[in-house]
């Protein structure tokens, strides 16, 4: 066949050729064809079947690490594929999640984007597990996610799975509300080359280029992509505008390859660079007195490796192993008066002088973190009735910074898990799984379990019924910072501070602080009852989920933690119960996709009334509902017109998070055009933001309410 | 008594003897004649059969023949050797090999071509009229695109890959499409190594990839990563061939092969009758192929099969039945 096919390129001969190529055709797949001729739909394995591969065609698979379709997997998925964000003119990756209902996406501190599912957030969102391909991508010791230093360009997006409910059944202690899986395009998908930029308001800019080659035995990408953003337009300080130093510029490399051993065997190599600078802007974050900006200068890399292998089409496995170093620099000069500085002083050692001018000196929140990650899964199909995945995993997270954790220290975690698939009917699948986790951030072990009932009628609906638990522990700077700042560059008179730990302990207002007590796990317990139907009309797709949820969240970490207070404990329970739609709609030309999600959320302190004064203890509660919007959703419409033109409307609202509401409206018009040997791209973006009032904080100022954007692309 | 009945007995012995030996012969000649009219029926009305080699396949084709052809017809299975001895047949081939092995070795030959392409066959038809004739086996690409409008019912873009020899494939088709609402694009492949990188840009332009009777593009080696490379992008494949859906492809309409054993059928009585095949044609009737498994991992609603044929009946009644089916 191989040479067949070769001379079938050259040759002009066709009639000759091709029935040479034909006959070998035939006589390789004819066998089947043969038999096929039955009525009955009698399944004799085909070549994907035959490898075992069926599993390669994309379903859900996150929610339960099983491959499933979205009628039997056990809770509510979101799939937001590449090309959509493309079409929509999504122009980072962490506004694409607005497209997921019950997602609150925004800004905090200089610019910094956050996400959240169901709130439950302060800023940081350290309740929702993130992957790249399966490599957990959450910041590591601080728990939390980190949007724009994420690793992965738009372009390489294949599409985001967002498993929304706990999914710590399958994915242990971060997947606390949800887990949000990025997945990228394979480079068996990719060959070829593709360049692409945009440009746009406040200094928007973002170039990608990617190369790459596929052919039988291996395939891989290489791709280069900036991110650049002057952030916000300004910020106010004591009701004045100001200029805000909020920006960021990030290079991203990556390098994913596969390579094929044999037909059932095969290794995926993915290794990046990222590095870049995430402007900080001295009023906004500057802490100390802070003279200078404490920009963050990020310089990140990663490898991951994964070896997939199969026994049989019904035994599948993979051994995956990672190893991520992330490393910030961010370093400021302060300037304090001196009397701060002697009020500082232990007892007995004399007074700095307090005429000589203030206390200045260099600080920094250096931090490296190094995450080791190594997981084996196994599939077993015993029948199309009863599938089975199980695995193992086992983490280790190292960090190093002399400001955090007092130099270097490790956490380890162990985990087992399992979920098992059992459809004793055609209209009932059963799903029963969990993670059992050992963790020395709490020396304890942990079991997170979920089972569901769907029950599918015809085919094309399916109706669920959802019970989990999952356990969060406290991250490694929740539970032991060891939080201290050195002085370096001390200037006269206060030479003798230079490189002399000051621990933030002493810092800290101490009728509240609880700095350095122990904090325990946090519990969620979830019901979901959801539905999922789809409608072959005559001449389009009507696709409908519909989730009903009811959430209890047990013995919740909430509180305050930085450098001038520090009061978190297991002292909230909330209860959060709502609905959330998501439908879509195609028919020729045209895709209509729509999203609402409504949120009731109900908190209370737990905590020691004797610890806070109960101004604290509103706030504790408060704290959990910052980023808890009552209503959310979105609306897309992308058309496609005649010589290759198409244009999208999306809409956007939350409603309402800190008394601010963000509802905006984009318009895209494009044109792609195909020529012989390649294909261009056009694309003019605008976006419109019809409540001018800034989104979560008054310092998240846009003076222009239309932000403009122009995309080139090509691909050959 | 005795006697008389004795005289009776031996009249009728009497009678028996004179009138046996005419009988006899009217019997032999009546006999002869009968063997004679079949002996020579018999030649008249047999139809040799050149397999493809592949023997599943040709029990099953040889089984179906003589199901419709016997007793009136009788089928002569031949060796690949035995071609050249060959009279002027009429002969059915089975797929272009055994179709191009019997041509070469016998060129004045009637031929009844089963299991080739439209592509393959129509040259060698207009060449020799009435003496080369096939039950066409691909699938008119108007039904395959209408198969995965079924499916589909939103698409309206379709992503075809050809190469600068196959690309006439596709052209009646693409003047065809605007008639039921739909539009295709062909995707040129320069080069072994840029099949990939064109699907990609393929897969961006269509809602499906209609992949039509080419092996140079569509063959075992390929298959599985075009399916998997348009899977991945959410997209769905229709045809080649029903083999195809097996390995992998969604759906393809294919022609069952009683249907085209019947259309063999006829092809022969005309050619008894008139000494001159007629041209090569499709089936009447087609069937779809589906695979469930793949629309479930893709989360598709997948009508019936029955359903998908009848859609597809009834988009080309109502449009009327075009030029290449």
């Amino acid at each position: 066949m191989h040479q067949s096919t070769k001379t079938a390129w050259v040759g002009n001969h066709r009639p000759l050729v091709t029935a040479f190529g034909i006959s070998l055709a035939l006589s390789a797949l004819l066998p089947a064809s043969a038999f096929g001729q039955s009525d009955t739909p009698d399944f004799t394995s085909g070549l994907l079947a035959l490898e075992g591969e069926q599993s390669e065609i994309p379903e859900v698979l996150t929610t339960t690490r099983l491959r499933q379709s979205k009628l039997r997997v056990p809770g509510t998925t979101t799939i937001i594929t590449g090309d959509m964000i493309r079409d929509l003119g999504i122009m980072t990756l962490v506004e694409a999640l607005r497209l997921v209902p019950g997602m609150v996406v925004g800004h905090w501190g200089s610019t910094n984007p956050v996400a959240t599912y169901h709130g439950t957030s302060q800023y940081e969102q350290r309740r929702l597990q993130v992957q790249i391909d399966g490599r957990t991508a959450y910041r590591i010791s601080l728990a939390d996610v980190d949007w724009l230093s994420m690793p992965v360009a738009l372009e390489n997006i294949e599409r985001i799975e967002v498993s929304r409910g706990p999914n710590s059944a399958a994915y242990g202690i971060n997947a606390f509300l949800g887990s949000i899986n990025i997945i990228t395009r394979s480079p068996q998908d990719t060959a070829g080359v593709e360049a692409y930029t945009s440009v746009g308001s406040r200094g928007h800019l973002r170039t990608f280029t990617s190369v790459g080659d596929t052919d039988a035995d291996k395939s891989w990408r290489l791709s280069y992509e900036k991110r650049k953003s002057n952030g916000f337009d300004s910020q106010i300080d004591g009701g004045q505008e100001i200029p805000f130093h909020d920006g960021h510029e990030i290079n991203n490399f990556n390098l994913d390859s596969v390579f094929r051993i044999d037909r059932q065997h095969s290794i995926d190599v993915r290794a990046g660079v990222l590095d870049g600078v995430n402007e900080e802007d001295l009023e906004k974050s500057g802490k100390l007195g802070a003279t200078t900006n404490p920009d963050i200068i990020m310089d990140d890399y990663y490898l991951h490796v994964r070896f997939d292998g199969a026994t049989s089409p019904d035994h599948f496995y993979h051994i995956q192993a990672s190893y991520q170093n992330q490393r910030q620099r961010q370093r400021w000069t302060v300037s304090a008066p001196a009397a701060e500085i002697n009020a500082l002083l232990p007892t007995g050692l004399p007074p700095f002088p307090e005429d000589q001018g203030p206390f200045i000196a260099d600080l920094n929140e250096d931090l490296e973190e190094t995450r080791q990650e190594i997981e084996f899964q196994d599939t077993v199909i015993f029948s199309d009735q009863f599938k089975l995945v199980s695995g193992v995993g086992y983490r280790k997270d190292s960090f190093n910074s002399e400001t955090f954790f007092n130099g270097k220290g490790d956490n380890y975690q162990s985990r087992i898990f399992a979920n098992a698939e059992y459809s004793p009917f055609r209209w009932l699948t059963f799903n029963a799984g969990g993670n059992w986790e050992q963790t020395t951030t709490t020396d304890e072990d942990y079991f997170s379990p979920r089972a569901a009932a769907n029950f599918i009628l015809n085919n094309n609906h399916a109706l669920r019924f959802v019970f989990s638990r999952a356990v969060r522990t406290p991250d490694a700077f929740e539970q032991n910072p060891d939080w201290s700042y050195t002085p370096t560059n001390v200037q006269p008179p206060f030479e003798a501070l230079d490189g002399q730990r000051i621990k933030v302990e002493d810092i800290l207002d101490p009728t509240t602080s609880t700095y350095g007590q122990e904090l325990e796990e946090e519990w969620i317990t979830s019901r979901e009852i959801s539905y999922f139907g789809q409608f072959h009309l005559e001449r389009a797709l009507l696709s409908v989920e519909v989730r009903y949820f009811n959430d209890d969240f047990h013995d919740m970490i909430s509180g305050v933690i930085n450098e001038e207070e520090w009061y978190i404990a297991n002292n909230v329970d909330l209860e959060q119960e709502g609905v959330e739609l998501e439908t879509s709609l195609e028919f020729s030309g045209t895709k209509l996709r729509a999203t609402y999600a409504y949120l009731e959320q109900e908190g209370q302190y737990t905590g020691d009334p004797a610890a806070l004064p109960v101004d604290k203890q509103e706030r504790a509660v408060d704290l959990l509902a910052r980023l808890s919007a009552r209503d959310s959703g979105s609306f897309a419409w992308i058309q496609d017109l005649p010589m290759g033109f198409m244009t999208s409307a999306a809409m956007y609202w939350t409603n309402e998070v800190r008394d601010t509401r963000f509802e905006r409206a984009d318009f895209r018009l494009s044109r792609r055009v195909d020529k012989t040997d390649y294909s261009y791209m056009l694309a003019l973006t605008i976006q419109h933001y019809l409540n001018p009032k800034p989104w979560i904080s008054p310092d998240n100022r846009i003076e222009d309410q239309n932000q403009f954007f122009v995309e080139a692309g090509i691909r050959f | 008594m005795e006697r008389r009945s004795g005289t009776i007995h031996q009249e009728r012995a009497n009678s028996g003897t004179r009138s046996l030996f005419p009988r006899a012969l009217w019997v032999l000649l009546l006999t002869l004649v009968s063997a004679f009219a079949h002996g020579q029926e018999s030649p008249a009305r047999s139809v040799y059969f050149a397999g493809s080699g592949n023997a599943p396949l040709d029990q099953h084709l040889v089984q179906l023949l003589k199901g419709e052809l016997e007793p009136a017809i009788s089928l002569i299975e031949v060796s690949e050797d035995q071609l050249a001895t060959l009279d002027s047949g009429p002969i059915i081939t089975v797929g272009p090999a055994a179709f191009s092995r019997a041509r070469q070795a016998n060129r004045s030959a009637h031929i009844l071509a089963m299991l080739v392409d439209k592509s393959f066959i129509s040259g060698f038809a207009e060449r020799s009229p009435g003496q080369i004739t096939g039950v066409l086996y691909d699938v008119p690409l108007i039904r395959q695109a209408l198969t995965g409008k079924a499916i589909l019912p939103q698409a309206t873009k379709i992503a075809l890959l050809a190469t600068a020899d196959s690309v006439e494939l596709y052209e009646p088709l693409i003047d065809e499409l605007p008639a039921y609402g739909m539009s295709a694009r062909i995707f040129l492949v320069d080069s072994n190594d840029k099949l990939i990188p064109t699907l990609v840009r393929a897969l961006g332009y269509g809602d499906f990839l209609l992949a039509a009777p080419d092996s140079a593009i569509y063959n075992p080696r390929t298959i599985k990563h075009i399916l998997l490379t348009a899977y991945r992008r959410n997209q769905i494949v229709i045809g080649p061939t029903q083999a195809y859906v097996k390995a992998g492809s969604l759906a393809s309409s294919y022609a069952p092969f009683p249907e085209m054993v019947e259309l063999a059928n006829d092809f022969l009585e005309r050619f008894f009758e008139s000494g001159q095949f007629p041209e090569p044609s499709y089936p009447e009737h087609f069937r779809v192929e589906v695979n469930a498994q793949v629309a479930r991992s893709l989360n598709i609603p997948l009508p019936s099969r029955e359903d998908i044929a009848t859609r597809v009946d009834r988009q080309l009644t109502v449009n009327g039945e075009v030029s290449d089916e």
